[in-house]
């Protein structure tokens, strides 16, 4: 019993550190998991909150007391979620510098000229690069 | 022998093709936004104000239970990359509710996409003709704008490039029958880049 509890967690702890390390997900794949595990506690206690300034999701950890177990595990993990995907964007610019300066050479900077020439290099990009592209959701 | 490797590959993108063109039948994806969406060219020369007042001056000018005719700018709209989504709110509210979450989440992922970054949206909130022009007028323009809200805060879509405006029943999408559920929309207009 002991043995098949640790077994778990173990697994568990390995599935996260490759989910950290190898994905993201989009926005739209992370409030789903908020409406379908909080939907009747959004209905009941948040009802006038709104999904702006993470006005959901800050009322329902008000009322965590409150909130079913699910949605409590639920809207922390959404959070997570959205914040990942947010670091992974804000990281492109860094972690594609070089390639940006070897293949885009004369784009103009902002309004994605610069993104969608690194997608339009996508063979000679670097890997590193390529990865980073696609953890943001760009591609 | 390349022949015949070059005709199972085309089957092979052919069946990928009609499996996803099944898939985006049922239930939109974050792709579908993008297609409609993108491909506009030179920056548009209307402003969010002028369409929001244009919509407020078909109320005085032309009062009564429904709006007599189009839009002053409604051709010149209609010639934009756009898109049509249903967002559910709460009844009478500008609440968007947790069943449309998810749609709020696909045009947060289409936005932040390098295939639409740097070009200028309005988002325009419009209701059915249940209700006099006055307040679904009102009514639209708070729901118009909780949607905005929702982007540039929670899913941090640069604000600069995003406009909302309400048209309430100003702009139906089908005046045969002005109390269908299809006139309820929230429509994405690509204005281009600046």
């Amino acid at each position: 019993m002991k043995f098949l509890r640790v077994s778990a967690s173990t697994v568990f702890l390995m599935m996260s550190v490759s989910l950290a390390s190898a994905q993201t997900v989009g926005f739209a794949d992370a409030i789903k998991i908020l409406a379908a595990s909080c939907g009747k506690d959004i209905r009941a206690y948040c009802q006038s909150a709104s999904l702006a300034n993470s006005g959901i999701t800050n009322c329902l950890e008000k009322n965590q007391s409150r909130v079913s177990q699910k949605c409590n595990a639920d809207r922390q993990i959404v959070v997570g979620l959205i914040a990942a995907r947010l670091a992974a964007q804000s990281e492109v610019a860094k972690i594609c510098n070089r390639d940006m300066a070897q293949y885009c050479k004369g784009v103009k900077p902002g309004a994605g000229h610069m993104l969608r020439c690194l997608l339009k290099a996508k063979p000679s990009v670097s890997a590193k690069c390529n990865e980073a592209i696609d953890l943001a959701g760009y591609r | 022998m390349s022949k015949i490797f070059l005709g199972s590959v085309t089957a092979a993108i052919a069946i990928i093709a009609c499996a996803s063109g099944a898939l985006s039948q049922t239930k939109l994806s974050r792709n579908e936004i993008i297609n409609s969406l993108q491909g506009a060219q030179n920056e548009v020369n209307i402003s969010a104000d002028e369409l929001q007042k244009a919509a407020i001056e078909n109320i005085e000018k032309y009062p009564g239970a429904n709006s007599p005719q189009q839009l002053p700018l409604a051709e010149k709209l209609a010639s934009l990359r756009q898109f049509n989504l249903e967002i559910t709110f709460h009844f009478d509210s500008a609440t968007i509710a947790p069943g449309s979450y998810e749609t709020v989440g696909l045009i947060a992922d289409a936005l932040h996409t390098p295939y639409l970054q740097g070009q200028t949206f309005f988002i325009v909130g419009h209701t059915d003709a249940k209700g006099t022009r006055q307040y679904n007028l009102e009514l639209s323009i708070k729901r118009a704008n909780a949607v905005r809200d929702a982007l540039v805060t929670t899913f941090q879509v640069p604000a600069e490039y995003l406009f909302a405006v309400g048209l309430g029943e100003e702009q139906l999408r089908d005046p045969s029958n002005p109390d269908a559920a299809v006139n309820r929309r929230v429509q994405l207009i690509n204005l281009g880049y600046k």
